[in-house]
């Protein structure tokens, strides 16, 4: 157990030199976007890169905790979208908010659930699971619920939309304050439940969680809702953001590139057991400060596409030679 | 009486075969020769108004010539189009109707169709490949009347800073190829115009809606966004309103033109749309495969082409919900 609470004050083992690596990067790349780049370095601006980044740091919280368990999800995104699309259809439909919001989270967890029977007690592997239900979602809702449509447009002027897209306070917009309440509330979930401490033991060594008696599988299960809820949160900040529920954010599928690439640059490696939100906070910076400054740089999306892949490349690449597998991590489910 | 009868049942019999025959000959005059022939149509993706329009006007036409329609829905994935494309074409339809994602994707393909004998008829959206017939916008007219408005609202005289935001579809799209090449030619005569900006959104309303949330920061002087498509423009009209600069930043887009672009002009998220009337483009399209499939082409081999009319939908004096279709 003093593995484990060590892991959970934050894994300071050899895994967390990534993360200093991608702090320097970003220390470097701050400097040099403020001198080159006109409004990179406005108080303006760092409200747009808060704002921008919202869905993708809750989304973030969510895989981050499923890979510290040594899981991963790649139903994510498309949970996102069929939870914002159940609360598109409902406030279309005139529901009471009451109805909606419970009907939605009713939905989402019943996705975050599936995936980790599946994973916890039917045994599939974490990456086929959540890929087969991403596929399923995807199909369900598009064909059975939008009846082929791509494109739901949300009203407007309906209150909980307004609340999902405004300021909450002076300066501060809703998605920002969000991200921030997900982020906390994740920390403290890692940091301080038995869930969290149960979680960085599954991702340290699973078989000997399961023998000393952890409730490993309840633990996927709640793990699993739990990244389904942050999917939920995000669809609704993204949806009502940009007025749309879009299936092409699951289809085009760069999103959920992004978000791994987040949690694998901020220094969690897939193999889990390892770091924690402060890891995520720097891979994030990283991804945010990226995409901010190549879009006000005016480079083409093919062009951040590449520059963001030789990004993960390079992290990934140094991720295994700062973790190298060995006998003690190269265990049945790795990925 | 019996002679009588005789010659009455003759006549009703003589009639009876003359209606039958006469029918029949009629029936196949109005089938033309083209009833239980074979057309499929390969879009992008259904599920959005444009390509529902377009399939909904083709199936009319066909029910009345009692030909087939069949839709085969790529849905945004260029890779199964290609496949689908390459079934359609194996099975050797008399028209094959395409929707083309880049001008360069279908090329190869559509070449292979037309040396087939399969009439090809590119939709909306040409390929770098001529093939038999093409129905949609022009989308030259469209780059270059949206860039002579942006600088009559935006150049010299107007007191405005002149900077300009493009957000293309894909920038390997035709329409967006096209017009942007359009519009450059008319900025490139105007040097106070200037492009701060000119990042395609993958159709994708939230990623322009991201884009134009950081130009704005950027350039608070921001005089006009020129967004490729209504529906992801929605979304940088979206960042436009939320920073309140609605009365400032005018949003140019176009479209097909349903309901959902007159309620984003009422709600001033998109400002000017110069719209190709997708209904009216199916109709067209409808009309064009009735014509193939009876056999009619250039006489010297040449692409024959129906330019889809536009309309602009803006608030003011010319504005009527009329402009917009509703499926």
């Amino acid at each position: 157990m003093s593995d484990i609470s060590l892991n959970a004050r934050g894994g300071r083992r050899k895994g967390s030199l990534l993360e200093y690596v991608v702090i320097g990067v970003i220390v470097a790349i701050i400097p040099l976007f403020s001198i080159f780049i006109q409004g990179f370095a406005t108080l303006g601006n760092l409200r747009v890169i808060a704002s921008n980044s919202a869905a993708l740091v809750i989304l973030s919280c969510g895989m981050g905790m499923v890979i510290i368990s040594r899981g991963l999800d790649l139903s994510l995104v498309a949970a996102m979208v069929a939870g914002a699309t159940i609360f598109a259809v409902l406030i279309n439909a005139g529901c009471g908010a009451p109805v909606v919001v419970a009907l939605t989270l009713l939905a989402v967890v019943a996705i975050g659930f599936a995936n980790g029977w599946l994973i916890a007690y039917v045994e599939i592997p974490a990456m086929l699971a959540t890929l087969a239900s991403a596929m399923a979602i995807t199909g369900l809702f598009r064909f059975g619920v939008l009846r082929g449509e791509f494109l739901l447009l949300l009203p407007k002027t309906n209150p909980a939309v307004v609340f999902f897209s405004h300021d909450i306070l002076p300066g501060l917009t809703a998605p920002a304050a969000l991200m921030i309440a997900t982020f906390v509330l994740t920390w403290i979930l890692l940091r301080f439940t038995t869930l969290g401490r149960i979680t960085y033991a599954m991702g340290d060594n699973f078989q000997a969680a399961r023998l000393t008696g952890l409730p490993v599988r309840r633990a996927t299960l709640l793990i699993y809702i739990y990244a389904a809820l942050t999917a939920l949160l995000a669809g609704l900040v993204t949806s009502a953001s940009s007025g749309t529920v879009d299936f092409r954010t699951v289809t085009n599928g760069s999103l959920l590139f992004e978000v791994i690439l987040v949690v694998v640059l901020g220094g969690i490696p897939l193999r889990g057991g390892r770091g924690g939100m402060r890891n995520i906070f720097v891979g994030a910076a990283l991804i945010a400060v990226l995409r901010n400054g190549m879009t006000l740089f005016d480079l083409t999306t093919q062009t951040q596409a590449v520059l963001t892949g030789l990004v993960l490349i390079v992290a990934i690449v140094t991720d295994n030679y700062f973790n190298p597998r060995d006998t003690e991590t190269d265990t049945v489910g790795d990925l | 009486m019996s002679t009588m009868k005789n010659s009455l049942l003759k006549a009703v019999t003589g009639l009876t075969i003359c209606a039958s025959l006469a029918l029949g000959s009629f029936a196949a005059k109005a089938d033309g020769n083209i009833a239980g022939k074979k057309v499929i149509f390969v879009p992008i993706a259904m599920g959005i108004t444009l390509t529902e329009a377009w399939a909904k006007r083709m199936k009319e036409h066909a029910a009345i010539y009692g030909y087939n329609v069949d839709v085969r829905d790529a849905a945004f994935n260029s890779g199964a189009m290609s496949e689908l494309l390459a079934k359609a074409i194996s099975e050797k339809p008399d028209v094959l109707v395409v929707h083309n994602p880049t001008v360069q994707l279908l090329a190869r393909q559509i070449k292979q169709a037309e040396s087939q004998g399969i009439k090809v008829l590119q939709l909306n959206l040409q390929s770098n490949q001529p093939s038999t017939a093409f129905v949609g916008a022009n989308w030259e007219r469209i780059g270059r009347e949206i860039a002579e408005d942006i600088v009559k609202a935006c150049g010299a005289g107007s007191g405005k800073s002149g900077e300009v935001a493009i957000i293309p579809g894909q920038l390997t799209a035709a329409d967006s190829v096209i017009m942007n090449e359009a519009a450059f030619k008319v900025f490139n005569a105007h040097p106070e115009i200037k492009v701060v900006s000119n990042q395609a959104s993958d159709w994708e309303p939230e990623k322009a809606r991201q884009i134009t949330a950081t130009v704005i920061q950027q350039h608070p002087n921001l005089c006009a966004i020129f967004g490729h498509w209504d529906v992801h423009t929605m979304g940088a009209g979206k960042a436009v309103k939320d920073a309140g600069l609605e009365d400032k930043i005018i949003v140019y887009a176009t479209g097909g033109g349903d309901d959902k672009t007159c309620q984003a002009v009422e709600d001033k998220i998109l400002d000017r749309v110069w719209s190709y009337d997708a209904d009216g483009q199916g109709r067209d399209a409808g009309t064009m495969v009735d014509v193939l499939l009876q056999g009619g082409a250039a006489a010297d081999h040449s692409m024959l082409k129906i330019e889809s009319p536009m309309k602009i939908i803006k608030l003011g004096p010319t504005y009527s919900k009329e402009l917009c279709f509703k499926l």
